[in-house]
């Protein structure tokens, strides 16, 4: 197989406009004539739905929540990036596009990210249109700040709550769609599986979570905006109903999964507390401002923080970063938590932390001003560990918060198979190996807003699409199939609970495929997985029926394709043998424990290829050409 | 001029239909003008609509039972003082059609009221097994979980009340400078014990309809401002426990005082 | 830590329903409440019982997809707090903590604790929206818009559709809910061209939804996890009433 990204030609800042003005239109009055299925409700796919129903396409819009509103974008707190250059501060669309390539260590599609780039400034105009109350200043203007270290100021923000805001005005725009009868919605429904007729989508099989009955769905396109997959690890930020299922039952069907070991750590959640742990809660990065990252000096060291003197102390961040200090990159400060935890100098009940202290920061400032900086993440804080960083320091550890790797796209956001549109962090397309922060927003609604609208078109029009039923050999297939994997699973009938072989597997790749992976860790996860996968179907408690609401069932679904897709996750791993971005190789860093790519081996883009549960998958590679940002080796010394 | 300006306001507000079509239908979808009148006759019949008419007539009620109480704290004055007011106010021309209106907000009141209550319960058809208070800054208070029993406890009430002041159960008395010996009308009535005890209890009702219900009423006509909304939540309390705390005092005093004295 | 917990269990939409016991042994104060769920569930699965529905997603207060009572009270006994961020140490040990779906005409019971809230949507759908079309919108700067302004927009704004206020209304009302979409976009200079058609049909379709009045009792205030105020229900008033007098026709 080939993989063509169908990159326009000409220089980067002008192949989408060329682009544009090269695809093929639909005529106005025909976009009627054509159904089309979105899968997801979040940034990606709200945006999507409401503007295809906004030209005139017959749209279905499908999510496993009881509303579209509360996919998990909502819960984004930090902001959205955008090229405005408002603040006069050096901003551009190509220092934003620079940024974005270096941030994703190099190994992202340049003019992918140079669109997004672009995309950016026109996305903060539409939701201002929309009502979003972004933050402003006192003479009326939108007010920016800098994010995730940043050099210039370029997040635009409302409060701590722009990922619900921007949900909400995409939300809003896709109600009135349903309003107009453009876009028809369908809550509560799980997609199962991808129908392709001639090789080309054309449907969907979803199970009704209200009534359990097996649905099938047909339309001339299918785009999936159905997020990551960090809910792997078990515990994360990711919100608990979020799942591969979607993506990787496309996979099933053919479509390639790329860059899947790109995971993103963030370094600043509130620790776990005990195995009852069933998420975890981010902490804007913010609060490393201010707050200053430290563990004892002693080993096992375990006094209260406030009896451990200054000198015993190790500022660590501070100590091996002189220049950068606690603002390090999020892998770089995750990582090193984890080394101190590994050190055996990790705090709190569990070892498995370090403190985040403001005591300088409320001396020097003052508790007012801190209040008025942190005050509602103080208070979140409090609320959840029941203890007061105003007196004692933050007790902080990273989690898996985001997901570079998804589905493979080409620059018209289409998977390998035809008719397949990924969009939002259900594709892989734009963070390369890493991801800023402020930009998973930005892209998703990019997608929706303003690039499927172009190039389904331009597929539609390009492509013969006879007509096809639901009663189609190809749907009643798929249906028959999902229908058998909800009959087996209840059949089951074992004794270990699905959370406890989900929180068996999310182990397995913390310490396996976390933040440091090394060749045996990611052989020993390798082989650990058949196996539990096996105990799974073995073994596996599913109760209660499937013709109603059964949130055991679903949650079974999703985990049992959690342990095919776990699979796929250790082995990108394993034969990406250089560290870039979220995904470090301990045998691949400099001398000073930095990541260290190697650009002559693996600058492309992995693209796997199913061939069977449990057999070897296939690699594609899409080479990466850097003509704009030429790589370099970051430090943050 | 100005009969000219009001008829081209009129005029702007129902722009042509093909205008109302293209400017409403991306709202309102294919149903625009059919549902833009039916909004017209749905005004007082939606929820917020019979907020406004409970709201306004609540208030009027208020303002009648202000001015009520007023003319009848001139008792303390003596028969011939009360008497003298009574009989002014019902030479009044213009009574008639103050009492109709008054009535008719009554009715408009209890209607709007009872008709609220009976959808309000059928929007929960399943009651929960476990209810209370969430606290502060809820205004629930018992007074406001039983506006419909004060409320019907008024309306009967009335009825015994206007019966027993207005005719007296048929017992009129004169008065030699002209008019109803009212006052002794109200000392007859509070004569008798029970008959005490029954407005005493009643005033206390009043009371508790308007410990809710005059801060309600601003709420329910829209008027809230910070500023205004901290005073008036605790105003609306005084005031009902000084009317309540008046009328009781009138019946106590005819019963201990002047109903002695005469 | 032991409880003992009385949970609302209904099979399905038509099915009658009752308060089960399920006494609960080993919770740990850290856990949340639907964490400590989820440990009583793990018992049922293990049984081989049919496991306690009930809604969540993000964990993390802002979702909105939480909606359990718990001893009469939507989102419990915190104040500004989703169920999801309510945690154990909040409780006594042995006490008796009963826990019951949202209950409202408009938001039937699918199963267990879990309701259906698509009327919200309906709601929103009426006209809780600008009808702006991708494309079309000029520089985000170009309106200026106070920071007063904006501020108040976003109280509003931060409504997170739970339906809490629905549920702790005597009324059933969804007068908070409206009224915090209404304000916003009532406030906002981008949410004039609509603004009394808007509200309009918004409170038409929740009369047609079978929500209830209001009588001002302020519960939903109360128990809004997000603590948006009843004065927006007085704006929502205001609105209508303008928008009655034909206001922007
Ligand atoms: C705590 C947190 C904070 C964050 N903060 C920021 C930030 O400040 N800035 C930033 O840029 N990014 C941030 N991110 C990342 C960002 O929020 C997400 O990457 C982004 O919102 C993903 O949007 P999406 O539309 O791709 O998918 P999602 O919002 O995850 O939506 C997925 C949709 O797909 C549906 N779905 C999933 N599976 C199925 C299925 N099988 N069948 C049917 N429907 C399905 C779901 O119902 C949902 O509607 C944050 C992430 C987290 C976890
Ligand atoms: C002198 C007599 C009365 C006065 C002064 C009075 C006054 C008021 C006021 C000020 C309100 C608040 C309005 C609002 O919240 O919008 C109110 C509400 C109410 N009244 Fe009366 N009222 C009187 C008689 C009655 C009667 C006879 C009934 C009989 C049914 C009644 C039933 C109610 C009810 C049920 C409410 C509650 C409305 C709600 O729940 O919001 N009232 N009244
Ligand atoms: C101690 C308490 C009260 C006393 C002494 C009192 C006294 C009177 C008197 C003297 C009249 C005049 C009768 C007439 O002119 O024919 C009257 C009428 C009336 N009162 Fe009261 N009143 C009391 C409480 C109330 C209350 C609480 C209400 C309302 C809830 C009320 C409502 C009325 C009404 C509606 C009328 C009839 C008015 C009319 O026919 O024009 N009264 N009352
Ligand atoms: S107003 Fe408050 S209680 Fe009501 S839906 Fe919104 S957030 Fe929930
Ligand atoms: S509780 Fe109900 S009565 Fe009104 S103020 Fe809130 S909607
Ligand atoms: S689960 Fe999202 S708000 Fe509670």
């Amino acid at each position: 197989m080939k993989l063509d990204a169908r990159v326009p030609a000409g220089p980067i800042a002008e192949k989408w406009d060329r682009h544009k003005f090269q695809m093929k239109l639909v005529n106005p009055a025909n976009k009627r004539k054509y159904n089309v299925i979105v899968v997801g409700t979040g940034l990606a796919g709200a945006s999507a739905a409401a503007s295809l129903g906004e030209l005139g396409y017959n749209v279905q819009n499908f999510c496993i929540q009881d509303s579209p509103r509360r996919a998990h974008s909502i819960a984004a707190q930090g902001g959205i990036n955008a090229a405005k250059n408002y603040q006069n501060d050096g901003d551009s669309i190509y220092r934003l596009f620079y940024d974005t390539v270096k941030g994703g260590d190099y190994r992202s599609r340049e003019a992918n990210v140079y669109r997004l780039a672009q995309l950016s400034v026109n996305i903060i105009d539409q939701c201002v249109a929309q009502g979003v109350p972004f933050a402003r200043e006192y003479g009326g203007l939108l007010d920016n700040r800098s994010f995730g270290g940043a050099q210039v100021s370029r997040t635009f923000y409302a409060r701590g709550q722009t990922g619900q805001q921007l949900l909400i005005g995409a939300y809003q725009s896709l109600m009135r769609q349903v309003h107009e009868k453009k876009v028809k919605l369908f809550a509560r429904r799980e997609m199962l599986d991808l129908v392709l007729v001639d090789g080309k989508a054309r449907g969907i099989i979803v199970r009704n979570l209200t009534t359990g009955a097996i649905e099938r769905y047909v339309a001339d396109a299918v785009i999936l905006a159905t997020g990551g997959y960090g809910t792997a690890y078990y515990l994360s930020t990711n919100a608990v109903n979020s799942n591969v299922t979607a993506a990787w039952r496309a996979h099933k069907r053919g479509a390639l999964f790329a860059n899947p070991c790109y995971t993103q750590i963030h370094p600043t959640c509130i620790p776990v507390s005990g195995d009852h742990q069933s998420k975890l809660t981010l902490m804007s990065e913010s609060l490393r401002n201010d707050g200053r990252v430290w563990v004892p000096k002693k080993k096992g060291d375990t006094r209260p923080p406030e009896q451990i003197p200054e000198d015993e102390r190790d500022y660590y961040l501070e100590r091996k970063y002189p220049s950068f200090g606690n603002l390090v990159p999020r892998d770089v400060a995750s990582r090193n938590a984890k080394q101190m935890a590994d050190d055996g100098r990790g705090v709190g009940e569990t070892g498995l932390a370090v403190y985040l202290d403001f005591k300088d920061a409320i001396q020097r400032i003052g508790p007012e001003t801190i209040k008025e900086k942190y005050g509602n993440l103080f208070q979140m804080y409090q609320k959840i560990t029941d203890e007061d960083p105003y007196k004692v320091p933050m007790r902080i550890y990273p989690a898996i918060h985001y997901t570079m790797g998804g589905l493979w796209v080409d620059y018209n956001l289409m998977s390998n198979v035809p008719g397949l549109h990924v969009l939002g962090e259900a594709n892989f397309s734009d963070h390369g190996a890493n991801r800023l922060g402020a930009s998973a927003l930005m892209q998703g609604l990019a997608d929706g807003y303003f690039v499927i609208p172009y190039t389904l078109g331009d597929y539609l029009a390009s492509n013969a699409l006879p007509k096809v039923t639901t009663d189609h050999d190809a749907f009643k297939e798929a249906a028959d199939n999902a229908q058998k994997q909800i009959n087996t699973l209840l059949a089951v009938k074992g004794k270990k609970t699905i959370r406890h072989i989900h929180r068996e597997l999310g182990r397995i790749l913390w310490d396996n495929v976390g933040m440091a992976r090394t060749e045996a860790s990611l052989n020993d996860a390798l082989k650990k997985i058949p196996t539990l996968r096996e105990e799974f179907w073995q073994n596996v408690s599913v109760p209660g029926t499937q013709d109603n609401l059964n949130q055991s069932l679903e949650y079974a679904g999703r985990v049992a394709d959690y342990l095919e897709f776990a699979e796929l996750l250790a082995r990108d791993a394993l034969e990406r043998r250089e560290s870039c971005g979220g995904h470090f190789r301990e045998e691949s860093q400099t001398p000073d424990g930095e990541a260290l790519r190697d650009d002559e081996h693996f600058s492309y883009v992995a693209a796997w290829e199913f061939k069977g549960v449990g057999r070897a998958p296939e690699l594609h590679k899409e080479p990466l050409e850097f003509d704009e940002v030429h790589p370099s080796q970051r430090s943050y010394k | 001029m100005l009969i000219g300006n009001a008829q081209t306001r009129q005029g702007d507000r129902r722009p042509p239909e093909g205008n109302v079509g293209t400017a409403v239908a991306p709202m309102l979808g294919a149903k625009v003008n059919s549902s833009l009148m039916a909004t017209r006759t749905r005004i007082f019949s939606s929820s917020v609509g019979t907020k406004l008419l409970i709201g306004v007539t609540g208030v009027f009620l208020f303002i009648y039972l202000l001015i009520h109480i007023a003319g009848n704290l001139v008792v303390f004055l003596g028969p011939a003082a009360f008497n003298k007011y009574a009989f002014t106010l019902e030479g009044n021309p213009l009574l008639p059609i103050i009492e109709l209106l008054l009535l008719s907000v009554f009715l408009v009141h209890i209607y709007k009221t009872v008709r609220m209550f009976l959808g309000n319960q059928s929007a929960r058809p399943v009651a929960y097994a476990k209810k209370k208070s969430a606290g502060s800054p809820s205004r629930k208070t018992f007074a406001s979980s039983t506006m419909i029993v004060s409320g019907l406890w008024l309306l009967v009430f009335l009825l015994i009340h206007v019966k027993a002041f207005h005719d007296g159960w048929g017992q009129q008395y004169e008065w030699p400078a002209g008019g109803r010996d009212l006052y002794r009308q109200e000392i007859e009535t509070f004569s008798n014990p029970l008959m005490v005890v029954f407005y005493v209890i009643s005033m206390v009702v009043v009371g508790s309809h308007l410990w809710h219900g005059i801060s309600s009423a601003f709420q329910s006509l829209g008027a809230d401002k910070p500023a205004w909304t901290r005073f008036i939540l605790p105003a609306g309390k005084v005031i009902a426990v000084l009317i309540a705390s008046a009328f009781i005092v009138i019946a106590l005093w005819a019963h201990f005082v002047a109903g002695v004295r005469s | 830590m032991r409880l003992n917990l009385k949970i609302w269990r209904q099979t399905g939409p038509t099915a009658a329903g009752r308060l089960v016991d399920y006494p609960t042994d080993g919770i740990s104060t850290d856990m949340s409440f639907l964490e400590m769920l989820d440990v009583v569930n793990e018992g049922l699965i293990s049984k081989g019982e049919d496991a306690i529905a009930f809604d969540s997603d993000c964990r993390e207060g802002i979702c909105g997809m939480c909606s359990l009572v718990i001893d009469g009270v939507p989102h419990g006994p915190d104040r500004g707090t989703t169920v999801c961020q309510l945690h154990m140490r909040r409780f006594r040990d042995g006490e008796t903590v009963t826990i019951e779906p949202w209950r409202a005409k408009a938001f039937p019971v699918v199963k267990d604790l879990v309701v259906d809230r698509s009327a919200f949507d309906r709601i929103i759908a009426a006209g809780g929206y600008t009808s702006i079309n991708v494309g079309g919108a000029q520089d985000g700067n170009a309106i200026l818009i106070p920071k007063d302004v904006s501020d108040a927009a976003m109280d509003s704004a931060a409504c997170i559709g739970c339906g809490a206020c629905v549920a702790a209304c005597k009324n059933a009302s969804a007068h908070l809910f409206m009224s915090a979409k209404i304000s916003q976009l009532a406030l906002l200079p981008q949410g004039q061209q609509e603004r009394y058609r808007r509200v309009t049909a918004m409170i038409d379709q929740a009369d047609g939804e079978g929500f209830g009045s209001c009588s001002n009792e302020g519960e939903c205030e109360a128990v809004c996890p997000k603590e948006i105020p009843i004065s927006n229900i007085a704006r929502m008033t205001r609105e209508y009433v303008k928008a009655q007098l034909g206001a922007g026709k």
